[in-house]
């Protein structure tokens, strides 16, 4: 036990350890702040309101905290499906849509899959199941269409990210689907809202600190993933499969199911982290539901460099970032937009360094 | 259907379909150079936005016009320079820079017209072939279009002449598919590719000044929304010619014109449904509906002389 025990540890350590790539994200992480900060004085915005405001609306508050942490969830989750999926070479980038169809499902089997009444907390885990697997089969769409018809998979996963944005408005417009009722010409093209058994219970009690039972769980998958990603045999099939698929079947890995099944894998956790929106924090379906999400998700994975430890730290850098924006915007009145901005330049600047982060790597 | 509405739908296809075909002939010819610009929907986004501010302050559509090619320049070069210079990921540049021009033309727009805006953008003047005009229901409802849907089909026409028969064309696709051997032969790899990119910008940036300026004479935030990857599916669906490209777009072009056709012709059917069409579509079309597809061999890859 301890002889295998031993090097999963190493490996999960050397994937936390500190190297170059981190010293230069840190730097492009300073230069886009400063870059943002520089643009709200070039907009004519007070910067130092601004700045106050961001930080109050981050974690200036018990609320505000869980508000960042429950965001950065979302992030991570979706970040953790396109790292997985990475490993094997494959760029999902269809997280939004994972999440769409995961709030279509999670929705759906809250309100009429008479779960509200079941006990040990079924009432809440089947509607997130029922999201984990239909984000796979979302994701599985593009893995199919990859392995049968070799359609690159950023293309499918983008253009079903787009179809999944609209199933969410054509669901929420129509009572034969999940509109709520119509009683007034007021109604809402929305949901019901969903029963308080179907909601994740939250970790305080109460709603004052509203960070709720998907985290936990989201800890336990970030692990495994971790542990599955630095030392096991299944880990060691997908890289390989990634890095020469021919040489991979050769040696007797069924590539094709490896690539349909991370494409799933990575679509399950993007669904779930729809039901974490919907059970977690909105409770209802809305149109535009995934609202960006998943594309930041995107940006969270695409930042982390394969390790799950750059997914919470960047999941975690982007939740406050947004959280601290969305308050800028209503305090101070300087556009969320702005951490778009910051966003963009983070990825620009990492990507065009990559090429010298990786010589750094080998030189140490 | 009566012919006038059938006529109205061509001509609304075509006005519908104008920016894809503008966008998707820039994306072929830097993906048969070798290059991947995800970024076409950022540079389109950075073509309405610079087209439709400059129309808005001068007044002057054209010069919104001129205006929107020149602030998409250094958004092409920024593209070439990572993906071609410092070898970055194609995929994950365009896509950072989409996310950038998002932000920037947001920020730009509130800034410059506020959130409120209803501001009224001067737009490209409609014009029809002499003679053609004249055509009973035809002339009014198709050939009646922005001038700069008649220019844009002379562009492509002139691409797909060069593509196809001039030694610019060879050597784009020699350094899409064998960039080995096109250094080889004395032909700079890194120049075509750039000169390439900054085509797709060019192209991209009329793309998205016939949206802004061309078609519904307005800006609105994020207003491409998922037009530039249409744009890359048709190219994969167009199998990478010029031909079938052109014919994907023009498709996507009749499946965006039937949301408004359909309600027209009093055919009831869920808005979301006729919204996502292009996009099921082009889905169906990437995924090898039509036969399997071969890219440039080269594409995605940056060159690096051994």
């Amino acid at each position: 036990m301890r002889g295998a025990a031993l090097p999963l540890l190493r490996g999960v350590a050397r994937q936390l350890r500190p190297g170059p790539a981190f010293a230069v994200s840190v730097a492009a992480v300073t230069l886009a702040l400063l870059a943002g900060a520089l643009l709200v004085w070039a907009l004519g915005k007070p910067v130092g309101e601004s700045i106050v405001a961001f930080a109050d609306g981050a974690w200036g508050s018990p609320y505000s905290v869980a508000a960042s942490i429950n965001r950065a969830l979302v992030f991570m989750l979706v970040g953790l499906g396109f790292v997985l999926a990475q490993r094997a070479s494959i760029t999902n980038v269809g997280g939004e849509g994972q999440i769409a169809v995961g709030g279509i499902a999670a929705t759906a089997v809250s309100l009429y899959g008479n779960v509200s009444g079941l006990p040990f907390g079924l009432a809440f885990i089947l509607p997130m199941l029922a999201a984990s697997m239909a984000g796979a089969c979302w994701g599985g769409i593009a893995g199919v269409l990859k392995v049968k018809a070799g359609t690159n998979e950023v293309i499918s996963t983008l253009l079903l990210s787009f179809i999944a944005i609209w199933m969410v408005y054509g669901s929420v417009q129509s009572e034969a689907l999940l509109r709520r009722p119509m009683t007034t010409s007021a109604t809402l093209p929305e949901s019901l809202e969903i029963p308080v058994s179907t909601q994740l219970p939250l970790l305080g009690g109460d709603a004052s600190m509203p960070l709720h039972a998907g985290l936990p769980l989201g800890i336990v998958l970030a692990i495994a993933i971790a542990l599955l990603l630095s030392g096991t045999v299944l880990g060691l099939h997908l890289r390989a499969a990634g890095l020469n698929p021919l040489a991979a079947r050769r040696a007797g890995i069924a590539v094709d199911r490896l690539t349909v099944g991370v494409l799933c894998a990575a679509g399950a956790l993007g669904g779930l982290a729809g039901a974490c929106m919907l059970q977690g924090e909105q409770y209802s379906l809305k149109a535009g539901f995934s609202s960006g999400f998943g594309f930041d998700g995107l940006v969270v994975g695409l930042l982390a460099r394969g390790s799950v430890a750059g997914v919470i730290a960047a999941a975690l850098l982007f939740g406050f970032l947004r959280s601290g924006g969305i308050n800028m915007e209503m305090v101070a009145g300087v556009p969320t937009a702005l951490v778009v901005v910051i966003q963009g330049l983070i990825i620009v600047t990492l990507a065009g360094a990559a090429l010298a982060i990786q010589r750094m790597e080998e030189r140490r | 259907m009566s012919p006038e509405l059938a006529a109205v739908f061509v001509g609304s296809s075509l006005r519908l379909a104008a920016p894809l075909l503008l966008a998707a002939t820039g994306e072929l010819v830097s993906e048969r150079a070798g290059v991947l610009n995800m970024s076409v929907e950022g540079m389109m986004l950075t073509g309405a936005f610079a087209g439709a501010t400059g129309a808005y302050l001068t007044g002057s559509p054209t010069l919104g016009l001129v205006l929107g090619v020149a602030c998409v320049l250094p958004v092409a070069l920024l593209q070439a320079f990572l993906s071609i210079t410092l070898r970055a990921n194609q995929i994950v540049t365009g896509i950072g820079i989409n996310i950038l021009v998002l932000g920037v033309t947001t920020l730009g727009y509130r800034a410059l017209f506020g959130s409120r805006s209803r501001a009224e953008i001067p737009g490209l003047a409609k014009w029809a072939p002499p003679g053609l005009d004249q055509v009973p229901v035809l002339g009014e409802h198709v050939f009646t279009q922005t001038w700069l849907l008649y220019a844009g089909a002379l562009l492509i026409a002139a691409t797909a002449w060069t593509l196809r028969r001039t030694a610019l064309g060879l050597a784009i696709h020699a350094a899409g598919s064998a960039p080995a051997a096109a250094d080889k032969s004395g032909l700079s790899v890194p120049l075509i590719r750039y000169a390439a990119v900054l085509f797709t910008g060019v192209m991209s940036a009329l793309a998205g000044c016939f949206l802004s300026i061309g078609d519904i004479h307005t800006f609105t935030e994020g207003m491409t929304g998922g037009t530039g990857y249409l744009a890359i599916a048709a190219v994969i669906f167009g199998n990478w010619r010029v031909g079938r490209t052109l014919l994907a777009c023009l498709l996507f072009g009749g499946a965006i014109a039937l949301q408004f056709q359909l309600p027209a012709m009093g055919v009831n059917i869920p808005n979301a449904l006729l919204i996502m069409l292009p996009y099921v579509l082009a889905l169906l079309a990437v995924g090898g509906l039509v036969g399997r597809q071969v890219a440039p061999a080269a594409l995605t890859q940056p060159y690096l002389r051994r």
